[in-house]
């Protein structure tokens, strides 16, 4: 069976970017949004975060 | 403060608080939320207060009181809070103290002295006497002083009118932790319930049906965070009117008998509303109810039955203007009935079982409806709103209230939302067939806060060789999977009749038409190449996407070593 083609130099090639998001409110309830609020406050990654 | 040793532990309960009824609950130390009963042993505690010489009166009795002294009792003022006098919907308060002007802007007229000096109480005083009421209830269950609470208001509830009842409660002596919308409550209750730490991604529909109004709201439920998509309300629907049609229906049958119409005599009237709403109750339950009322009017006893078919038959007016609702709000927030996935039916007349099964209809099968009546595990719809407010104080319980502050402003809560869904497209060598090839499988659905990231495993390919990985935006289409014209003509027999009526045959097909919605590929963002995957391997990819929309991707052999990693940067940079 024939390979996939790649032209491209190493594994990864970018073709376009994602599109622009939408601002909306996320109801401040539950959980995870208090997880979400505490990693964006200390201005903490996922990983940092699960490292704590 | 405390003598003990133990680190102080708060007492905080959730307050639904309704126009109609309001309910509180408490987590218990297991993390379960349940509803407490007042000293009258309801669950559903109406939102009523009355006065009858030096007592005050509250629940259920004052309730009870709308037949006797309907001029000293309060009901249906949740709505008046924080409102003019000229932007309030006096109906509902019609058979009751009725509402006047004042300063503040809603106030009502009773005597509550003995002396008969009618005092004038406005509506935050009524809701700190409310609240009061409330807390002593949950104060004597748990045994406890009730350290704080949260609360929970309908969608179109204003910042005024949310921050005078947390100013109304706090006079009553208990101090509001926050003020969280009904509809996200109800889905809190049910998310909390579900034993991950990783909900379901998933669009929810929350139908609130209550007594004097009803109210939609469509919300995307993602990695457990919740984004309110659209709302919609109707204050002249709701269980009222189901209560009306009842009235109606018994009050023909009454004047067929005695010539007299009860509706006429106000007192009459207030008798049989509390009855129809008894026997209202008792057809959620059971197929046939009765009815029966001493001396409802012109000195006549009034008994009969009603069966629930009967009564379908009359709210079928009613439970049509429901489905539109829910057509209507499901279409304001951009979308088809078949992207959403679940239907939380909330309120009390939700306990209706014609309700919950024609949304099921409405739906796809594949859509969850949780009532009592399409699933015996869900939830009671009564207490859905109390128990999210119990689980949400629990866990901001311990906050300080700065904390609090923080959390909830808006620098944190407003957040970028992916406008597509993010998935990947799995392409392998060739002569691989009947894998995943050429289907997007959606990591990040629209609508997903970010940062967010989602992991999935996926059998690389069946032959051995390069997985060829392709990161893309994706779009959700109506596709028209109407079955071929050969398999029509199985049923011809049945068509031929129609065709004799109907000669236009496109008309007919459109009628028969399927429509199914796919997830198309709209833009390939990048791609990645994974190497040597041998046959059967199986292959981990991670997509992670930043508060920027920086997009990584990492992709691995499982239990391999090495694998890609590629980042694409968010458009800022």
């Amino acid at each position: 069976p024939a390979e996939p083609e790649w032209p491209h130099e190493g594994g990864f090639h970018i073709l376009e970017h994602l599109s622009e998001p939408t601002h909306r409110n996320l109801e401040p309830v539950g959980p995870h949004y208090l997880a979400h609020a505490r990693r964006k406050r200390h201005h903490r990654t996922f990983s940092e975060d699960d490292r704590i | 403060m405390s003598d003990s040793e133990e680190p102080q532990q708060k007492t905080v309960i959730g307050i639904a608080f309704g126009n109609s009824n309001s309910s509180i609950a408490f987590t218990s130390p297991d993390g379960k939320a349940e509803v407490i009963a007042n000293e009258e042993g309801d669950r559903q505690i109406p939102s009523v207060l009355s006065y009858v010489g030096d007592e005050e009166y509250h629940g259920a009795q004052a309730k009870s009181h709308l037949i006797r002294n309907p001029k000293n009792t309060i009901a249906y003022f949740r709505d008046f809070l924080g409102k003019s006098f000229a932007d309030i919907d006096p109906t509902n308060a019609h058979s009751s103290a009725h509402p006047i002007q004042h300063e503040s802007g809603v106030a009502f007229s009773v005597e509550e002295k003995t002396d008969g000096e009618p005092s004038t109480l406005t509506v935050s005083e009524i809701t700190t006497r409310h609240i009061k009421r409330l807390q002593e209830s949950a104060s004597d269950f748990l045994g406890k002083k009730i350290d704080g609470c949260v609360i929970t208001v309908p969608t179109d509830f204003s910042e005024a009118q949310r921050r005078l009842l947390a100013e109304a409660s706090k006079a009553s002596g208990l101090e509001v932790l926050q003020v969280i919308q009904e509809p996200v409550a109800s889905l809190l209750a049910y998310t909390a319930r579900e034993e991950t730490s990783h909900p379901a991604d998933k669009t929810v529909l929350v139908l609130d049906i209550g007594g004097t109004r009803t109210d939609a709201a469509v919300i995307a439920s993602r990695g457990g965070m919740f984004t309110l998509l659209a709302t919609q309300h109707d204050y002249e629907l709701g269980g009222r009117q189901f209560d009306d049609a009842l009235i109606d229906h018994f009050s023909k049958e009454f004047i067929k008998k005695h010539k007299t119409d009860p509706r006429e005599n106000e007192r009459s009237l207030a008798k049989l509303r509390l009855e129809c709403e008894a026997t209202k109750k008792t057809l959620s339950l059971s197929t046939s109810a009765q009815i029966s009322i001493e001396s409802l009017a012109g000195g006549f006893d009034f008994h009969s039955t009603v069966n629930r078919l009967r009564f379908d038959l009359l709210s079928k007016k009613l439970v049509d203007q429901i489905v539109g609702l829910v057509e209507s709000v499901v279409k304001k927030a951009g979308m088809d009935l078949s992207d959403i996935n679940e239907v939380i039916l909330a309120g009390g007349t939700s306990h209706t079982p014609k309700i919950a099964s024609r949304i099921q209809q409405l739906f796809p099968s594949t859509t969850a409806v949780q009532a009592p009546a399409t699933n015996p595990n869900a939830l009671n719809p009564s207490e859905l709103s109390a128990r999210g407010a119990a689980i949400q104080a629990s866990l901001i319980a311990e906050f300080e209230a700065e904390d609090i502050e923080q959390s909830t402003h808006p620098a944190v809560t407003v957040t970028p939302h992916l406008a597509k869904p993010i998935g990947v497209v799995i392409h392998s060598p060739e002569g691989d067939e009947g894998k995943a090839e050429d289907k997007v499988y959606v990591f990040l659905d629209a609508e997903t806060a970010v940062p967010a990231r989602r992991t999935a495993t996926f059998v690389g390919t069946n032959v051995g060789g390069d997985v060829l990985i392709r990161i893309v935006e994706a779009k959700k289409e109506s596709v028209d999977v109407t079955p071929p014209k050969e398999v029509k003509e199985k049923t011809a027999d049945e068509d031929d009749e129609d065709d004799d009526d109907d000669d236009d045959d496109d008309e007919e097909e459109e009628e028969e038409k399927v429509i199914k919605r796919v997830t198309e590929v709209e833009k390939v963002i990048a791609e990645a190449l994974l190497k040597d995957v041998k046959k059967g391997q199986k292959v981990e990819v991670m997509l992670n996407v930043a508060g920027d929309l920086t997009l990584t991707i990492t992709a691995r052999v499982v239990g391999g070593k090495g694998g890609i990693r590629g980042t694409v940067p968010g458009r800022a940079q």
